[in-house]
């Protein structure tokens, strides 16, 4: 899909400015930015913030695809902002807007305190019956092993995923993917022994069963985690393990 | 201004990369109330970016690996400048640290028989990195940060530190603002743990992200720390220098190994022309015979793979005689050269990151290509033992601290540091703080006054764009303390950071302080300014080549600075920064033994 250098020189951003203290709610600001065949839309965001506004407010880090700060709408859609490159936009104009249903702070910047909760709350970490001093070696795990839930563990935590699911957009406690998918690459580590504690919380209305499958998180994900295969999988699991708890009470859901 | 919240900890860690993140995972295990603040979000520190793996002499892969193989890579790696005690615990320490990542949940590549798989890289004489694929940063950040979420640690996440405070010759605490709102906080601590990673923001072409201002570099310097090998920047030689957006990001090895050829503008394949006489036996002096060697092992290599540190001042000579590529690097071609489906299959992350990342095709096109700073050796004099400065109560580990890697760091050495150090400079921090009765008192009068002038650059009569003094610096350094130094250039440098200092001096901020870059930067220049006077003045210090420290006019290493740091300390009265030598710590006899075969 390379595309021959366009003449264009700049290219037009409209870009939702909010800032508190003298904007009621975000407005739409637009700026003539150089147009280079090279350039993704962080490089414009810089271009503008170094040379005309220096008060522009957003996040970026590494602008190598994988901190997942830079995540924003670009033309209504989520992503990555260091891998969108102002071609796939020509003519322009390129809307830019903080990613969707967050609360924003300020321009571009999102609030949120919403996921970092949520992302502690499904206890993403190893749990264990009991521990093996050190000296033992590392705990084993066999490619396959690993095979089974490596995918999931691919997230980067840039919430594209969220502004992308409506459901999250009308139901604030829905976990929302990328934390339902970080629960299943831990459920599925078999170094893990924690599933009995996360599945409360994975099973309840907030956790799997309210997402409607639409798969929009997985068409966003910058990182192919595929979170809205991961919920399904958890599904079919509880549904699976439901039936056993009725057809076989004393044995292992 | 009016006002700033107060918060108290027993150990305050700035930084929340691996080294900050162990760190404050150590101190909060031992109870002790701790504080974690994260210039960005969590989670995204340059850690992230790390994709080769950790270095632990495991001796999964090759049984014959030990921690004294690891060591003496480590330290002929950094031309034997390395603080030796540091390197001798690094290397025996790693094994565990690695297994204790894997214990709380981190991914690694395994074995057929399930256990953690360990990868060849430079500079290591087995088969040494665990690691994930190429993200292997990624997953050790992931695992520390959730594994610290959840034990009572207080974070603050996009928060800036802008000054450490003492109580007499003792660490009190600190002065810095929420990213987000602008508001300022005190923190009273009886211990602080840096933990703030690199400086490569005051170069030009650099992997570094924006945070990597050296806040803590400055801010040990403020408090009257000790910094040693400030002068050793290691620079990889390429790194892309255009399109924008991947600028710094850099390109592996093997794209050479595997056929790429460098070209300058006119399409000259120029490295025929630098290769040094103690390379000439074994290099290849034609391009028939350079292009032979690939398939035929009987031909003398390409000069495409000479070491890299002479791949760098070739190219960097080739751009200074202005055949360079049209954004100051020079080409690098491997489209010309090999079919499409070879290039793909050989090189696939290359192949995705740039046609994701730079929208450069490399199986159509050349990328642009040069040295491009990455990561300092240089930093915080520590004790090995405990990460402990020469400021009491102050402790630093991680790029931050200086003395590990010498003058050159190996690949995969990054990572194990982070855990390694990072770790006992949260015992150290904690045993310290421990012993610490009454909370220190902060000087409120100190801590008002530095609330004024943090918000100065609002109130500024000057007319200065505090990007445009930021740009100046990166070129000047870029220029005249890059990968290839003289005396001449050094004085160029200094002279003009002073004369950047006096325009920093006249930053004018507009908006207000919440969540605003320009006010960010203008605060940052502070540091950036005087990390780059105590590298400059450290580089001219040192008259030999070593390392991550190239001299055109001193080109060999010289044996009289084979036994010496250079020291710099900055004046609490002045600010003046000096650079003095001084002996290396001495290698005891048993471990002197294991260079006898060299």
């Amino acid at each position: 899909m390379t595309q021959a250098p366009s003449d264009a020189t700049t290219i037009r951003l409209e870009i939702a400015r909010y800032r508190p203290e003298q904007d009621e709610r975000p407005v739409l600001e637009r700026y003539d930015v150089p147009y280079r065949h090279e350039w993704v839309v962080l490089d414009a965001l810089n271009y503008l913030k170094d040379h005309i506004d220096g008060t522009l407010s957003y996040r970026w880090s590494c602008r190598m695809g994988i901190c997942g700060s830079c995540g924003m709408m670009v033309n209504g859609v989520p992503k990555l902002t260091c891998s969108a490159f102002l071609r796939d936009y020509l003519p322009g104009p390129i809307r830019v807007e903080p990613m969707a249903n967050f609360p924003v702070e300020r321009d571009l910047v999102t609030v949120l305190d919403d996921f970092m909760e949520k992302f502690q709350a499904v206890k993403p970490w190893i749990i264990r019956d009991g521990e093996q001093p050190l000296e033992e070696g590392e705990y084993r795990q066999t490619p396959a092993q690993l095979a089974d839930f490596k995918q999931f563990s691919m997230c980067i935590n840039c919430m594209l995923c969220y502004a992308a699911c409506p459901v999250y957009q009308h139901e604030d406690e829905f976990l929302g993917p990328a934390v339902l998918a970080l629960a299943q690459r831990y459920n599925h580590d078999s170094r893990d022994q924690g599933k009995g504690e996360r599945q409360e919380l994975i099973w309840s209305d907030e956790g799997i069963w309210d997402c409607t499958f639409v798969g929009e998180c997985s068409a966003v994900c910058p990182k192919h985690v595929d979170p809205a295969g991961a919920i399904q999988q958890a599904k079919v699991e509880s549904t699976v393990g439901w039936y056993r708890s009725f057809l076989a009470p004393f044995g292992r859901g | 201004m009016a006002g700033y919240e107060s918060h108290e900890y027993d150990v305050l860690v700035i930084g929340a990369g691996g080294a900050g993140l162990r760190a404050a995972i150590e101190a909060s295990a031992r109870g002790l109330r701790t504080a974690l603040v994260s210039k960005s979000l969590l989670g995204k520190a340059h850690t992230v970016m790390a994709e080769g793996g950790i270095a632990a002499a495991m001796g999964n892969v090759y049984t014959e690996d030990n921690w004294q193989v690891h060591f003496r890579d480590t330290m002929r790696g950094g031309k034997m400048l390395n603080n030796w005690r540091m390197a001798q615990l690094h290397a025996q320490e790693a094994p565990d640290r690695v297994r204790e990542l894997e214990e709380w949940g981190a991914l690694f590549d395994r074995t057929d028989d399930g256990r953690i798989l360990q990868r060849d890289f430079g500079g290591h004489r087995y088969a040494r990195l665990a690691h994930v694929g190429d993200r292997t940063g990624l997953e050790m950040i992931r695992t520390l940060q959730q594994h610290a979420v959840h034990r009572g640690l207080d974070v603050y996440q996009e928060f800036t530190v802008n000054r450490l405070f003492k109580d007499g010759d003792r660490i009190a605490g600190a002065v810095g603002y929420w990213r987000e709102s602008g508001e300022l906080v005190a923190f009273s601590a009886k211990a602080i743990v840096l933990a703030t990673g690199g400086l490569g923001k005051i170069w030009a072409i650099t992997s570094n992200s924006w945070e990597g201002t050296g806040d803590g570099h400055a801010l040990a310097m403020y408090a009257g720390a000790d910094m040693i090998d400030m002068e050793f920047v290691q620079f990889h030689p390429t790194g892309m220098v255009w399109p924008p957006s991947v600028r710094g990001i850099l390109v592996t090895e093997g794209v050479r190994g595997d056929g790429g050829t460098l070209r300058n503008a006119s399409g000259e394949r120029f490295m025929f022309n630098y290769v040094p006489p103690m390379f000439a036996a074994e290099t290849a002096d034609s391009e028939a015979e350079a292009d032979r060697w690939y398939t035929d092992r009987t031909a003398r290599r390409t000069p495409d793979l000479l070491p890299s540190d002479e791949v760098a001042r070739a190219i960097n000579s080739e751009v200074r005689a202005g055949r360079g590529s049209p954004h100051g690097g020079v080409f690098l071609d491997i489209a010309s050269r090999r079919d499409a489906d070879y290039i793909q299959r050989r090189l696939p992350s290359m192949y995705h990151q740039f046609k994701e990342l730079a929208g450069v095709d490399i199986t159509r096109e050349p990328m642009e290509v040069g040295p491009t700073c990455h990561y300092a050796m240089g930093g915080v004099r520590v004790d090995a033992e405990t990460g402990a400065t020469t400021v009491p109560g102050l402790f630093a580990a991680g790029e931050v601290a200086g003395g590990m890697h010498g003058s050159n760091r190996l690949g995969g050495n990054s990572l194990s540091d982070l855990v390694v150090f990072g770790r006992r400079a949260g015992v150290g921090a904690a045993d310290y703080a421990e012993g610490v009765e009454a909370m220190p008192t902060l000087d409120a009068s100190a801590v008002n006054e530095r609330a004024e002038l943090v918000t100065a650059p609002f109130e500024s009569d000057g007319k200065e764009n505090p990007y445009a003094v930021h740009e100046a610096l990166r070129d000047l350094m870029q220029v005249n303390v890059g990968i290839i130094r003289t005396e001449s250039d050094m004085q160029v440098a200094l002279s003009g950071i002073h004369e950047l200092k006096a325009r920093a001096a006249a930053v004018k901020v507009e908006g207000g302080a919440q969540y605003n870059p320009g006010w960010h930067l203008a605060l940052d220049l502070e540091h950036m300014l005087n990390v780059a006077e105590a590298v400059t003045t450290a580089a001219i210090e040192r008259q030999e080549s070593r390392g991550g420290h190239t001299r055109d006019d001193f080109p060999g290493p010289s044996p009289e600075f084979a036994k010496v740091n250079v020291v710099v300390r900055r004046s609490e009265d002045d600010g003046a920064i000096t650079a003095t030598q001084e002996p290396l710590p001495q290698m005891p006899a048993e471990l002197q033994r294991l260079f006898e075969e060299d």
